[in-house]
């Protein structure tokens, strides 16, 4: 998949949503529903009045920071499949390192960024962590960091949900959720005034993006991971520790899927809850980063699209009798269709189209 | 081979064994635990039908590796095979279908997962895909049209209570102590699943078809030399474990008697518990039905640890499985995968 062209790649992820979003609009009518009302529903969901732009930012936000996460991943080789586990895992770090945090601060603006910053520290720690476990036992008990991650991922709901339920629950709380976050710890709206979306938690995923960018481009720790990724012989052969190398690849991944957990929790929730009923970002995330090449940049516009599908789907949930899970279904056929790009090339060779690409 | 031999090449294998074996026997003496009203016959007997689903799921997905593709989409097709069960119970049989009706449904099931595995082995062979993520997009479209159908049919992601299999009692046998309620009392799923198990190790291991599906995943140069066509062979595989893990999503609905769509849905990682299954079975069906076991084992330690008084939160005690999955595939993950896994094979033409 890597030896395509960036026009080639962005042909493939292009027709792939197109083929998706096709097969989609099929089902949609096979389950008797009218295809161009649930179309217009997309797009009024996604992009209609400001109240969906907020919506779609939100979800871009996410969508931006852990398709990152993957792609930090992905690029070098290793599939991290837990980012939804470590996403959930460094979220709950930030919300109970806040609410630890929050008496021994002052209240107020100094203390809330205080807390803001500690608290996505704790979540950044968290993640990394969680994520150095399958790949020390990757890289020094062969187990197959697939299965490690998404084990880990059942893991994660599992212990945090039992936290949550008892140990954790926040004092006089009937669900089972944690305490909230105190007021003066969250991000200022700009522009959007919405309780869940800040433009700063954008900002955040953006500056994520341009500092994983440069690490993998510019360092030499980001130069021994792609080059592990593509050429795990060369490496070894100039001196490159694999087993450091894919322990290192994953605590990154994990950090960013922390940031992640941290962003949802201060921007979205303001406290955390059981993580079996929360978003999957964290598998959404394979197909944003699968859609961007795994670039880290790429990866921007991947999440704009699938944070305006999640948008629609939460309107559609809303405003139509569309089950919404038809999307998560839809960015399932993005992925399959992605994974298999012989198969565009082969249609354009035989309709002529771009044929002379190759 | 010579014993001391394989000691000599499974040294960290047999020691987390024998590691293993120790801890839970010190756990059970530390904390004076009720070993007898943990391990009993009903204990065995839902740790098999646990395992059923798992080790269906596996020999399917063994076949698939043999051949030398990785169909890492087991729980996605579960997932289907599981929805796709449920609902067509519901057409046939509507409000309160019959033990037929279900029958009927199982295989309509496992029929429509042959069509579903088709479309994935042509992206897989056909058109090269890549194994991996292909094979996640599987997980992530179950994930989506299982619920999907489900809110379609009965308006909500879990369906109401509609069927469970009857427990099959063979007369007389059934009286015998012990073996009898585990053996002739029993779901006829768990039996079908041992003759399966035993049936893909002779046809895998005695038949010139399991050399050719061997070969496939190990040598497809040779085969291809040797006249037989290798894609063929691995459409075959595939179809087999598609087809196998739509019968073992069909055959959980049928022990749950509903399909629950919520979470991770009902299939809850068992598709990648079979994976596992079959890696620590190294690669053999009846290992890895007997893997499949230990993994059920797990899942049904909870109703155990409550009846024998046990006081362990639920949440946790659910994660055995998964912590145990972790522990097998560090302690005895490096087993030997066909070389020729995960490359599409090209005929010189």
């Amino acid at each position: 998949m890597l030896e395509a062209s960036a026009l080639q790649r962005l042909g493939i992820a292009m027709a792939s949503t197109a083929l998706a979003l096709a097969i989609g609009l099929v089902v949609v009518a096979a389950a008797g529903y009218d295809p161009v009302t649930f179309l217009a529903d997309v797009f009024e969901g996604a992009f209609g009045d400001e109240n969906s732009i907020g919506r779609t930012l939100k979800f871009t936000t996410m969508f931006v920071l852990v398709g990152v996460a993957v792609a930090v991943a992905f690029r070098a080789g290793v599939f991290n499949i837990g980012v939804q586990g470590q996403f959930i895992v460094g979220g709950f770090a930030t919300v109970v390192a806040i609410l630890w945090l929050a008496p021994l601060l002052p209240a107020g603006t100094v203390g809330g960024l205080a807390l803001l910053v500690l608290g996505t520290l704790a979540g950044v720690v968290a993640g990394g962590l969680y994520a150095a476990i399958p790949g020390a036992l990757k890289a020094y008990g062969d187990a197959n960091e697939i299965i490690t991650t998404i084990m880990l991922n059942f893991i994660a709901v599992g212990v945090v949900g039992y936290l949550v339920e008892g140990p954790l629950r926040g004092e006089g709380n009937r669900a089972p959720n944690t305490a909230r976050i105190p007021e003066y710890v969250s991000l200022p709206s700009v522009v959007f005034d919405s309780p869940d979306f800040s433009l700063v938690g954008l900002a955040v995923a953006l500056v994520v993006v341009g500092v994983v960018s440069v690490v993998m481009i510019r360092t030499r720790v980001g130069y021994d991971m792609v080059t592990s990724g593509h050429q795990e012989a060369a490496a070894t052969f100039s001196g490159v520790d694999a087993g450091r190398t894919v322990v290192t690849t994953m605590a990154f991944s994990g950090m960013v899927a922390g940031v992640a957990g941290a962003v949802f929790a201060i921007m979205i929730q303001g406290y955390y809850s059981d993580p079996g009923g929360v978003a999957t970002y964290g598998f959404d995330a394979i197909a944003v980063s699968l859609l961007a090449a795994n670039n880290p940049l790429g990866v921007v516009p991947a999440a704009l699209l699938f944070g305006g599908l999640d948008s629609a789907g939460t309107h559609i949930g809303i405003n139509s009798d569309v089950p919404p899970q038809l999307i998560d279904g839809i960015v399932g056929l993005v992925v399959l269709f992605v994974a298999a790009p012989e198969l565009f090339r082969m249609a354009a060779r035989r309709t002529g189209l771009g044929g002379e690409r190759r | 081979m010579s014993v001391a031999g394989y000691v000599e090449r499974n040294r960290l294998g047999i020691g987390g064994a024998v590691a293993t074996v120790l801890l839970a026997l010190v756990l059970a003496v530390a904390f004076d635990l009720p070993v007898e009203s943990i391990v009993t016959v009903g204990f065995v007997e839902r740790s098999l039908q646990a395992a059923t689903p798992i080790a269906l799921a596996a020999i399917g997905g063994l076949y698939a590796e043999k051949s030398g593709v990785f169909n890492i989409g087991l729980e996605g097709f579960m997932i289907l095979g599981a929805a796709n069960a449920a609902a067509f119970v519901w057409l046939i049989g509507g409000e309160s279908p019959t033990q037929g009706d279900l029958w009927l449904a199982i295989v309509a099931a496992v029929l429509v997962s042959l069509v579903y595995t088709l479309l994935f082995a042509v992206l897989l062979v056909r058109y090269r895909a890549d194994q991996i993520v292909a094979g996640l997009a599987v997980w992530f479209i179950g994930l989506g049209f299982g619920p999907f159908s489900a809110v379609l049919i009965w308006g909500n992601r879990n369906s109401p209570g509609l069927v469970s299999v009857n427990d099959l009692t063979v007369p007389v046998l059934a009286d015998v102590p012990v073996l009898g309620p585990i053996l002739f009392d029993t779901s006829p799923l768990v039996l079908a699943t041992a003759v399966v198990a035993v049936a893909a190790w002779v046809f895998l291991y005695r038949t010139r078809y399991g050399y050719w599906i061997q070969a496939a995943g190990e040598n497809p140069e040779a085969l291809d030399t040797a006249g037989v066509n290798v894609r063929r062979v691995r459409y075959a595989s595939v179809l087999f474990s598609g087809a196998m893990a739509g019968l073992a999503g069909a055959v959980l609905f049928a022990h749950a008697g509903s399909f629950t769509g919520t979470g991770d849905t009902m299939v809850n990682g068992r598709g990648w518990i079979g994976i596992v299954a079959y890696l620590f079975g190294n690669y053999n069906p009846v290992g890895a039905a007997a893997a499949a076991l230990l993994f059920g084992g797990l899942d049904m330690l909870q109703i155990q640890f409550q009846t024998a008084g046990i006081e362990l939160p639920n949440r946790l005690v659910n994660l055995f499985p998964y912590v145990a999955v972790v522990i097998v595939l560090t302690v005895w993950g490096s087993t030997r995968m066909p070389s020729a896994v995960g490359e599409s094979y090209e005929t010189e033409e």
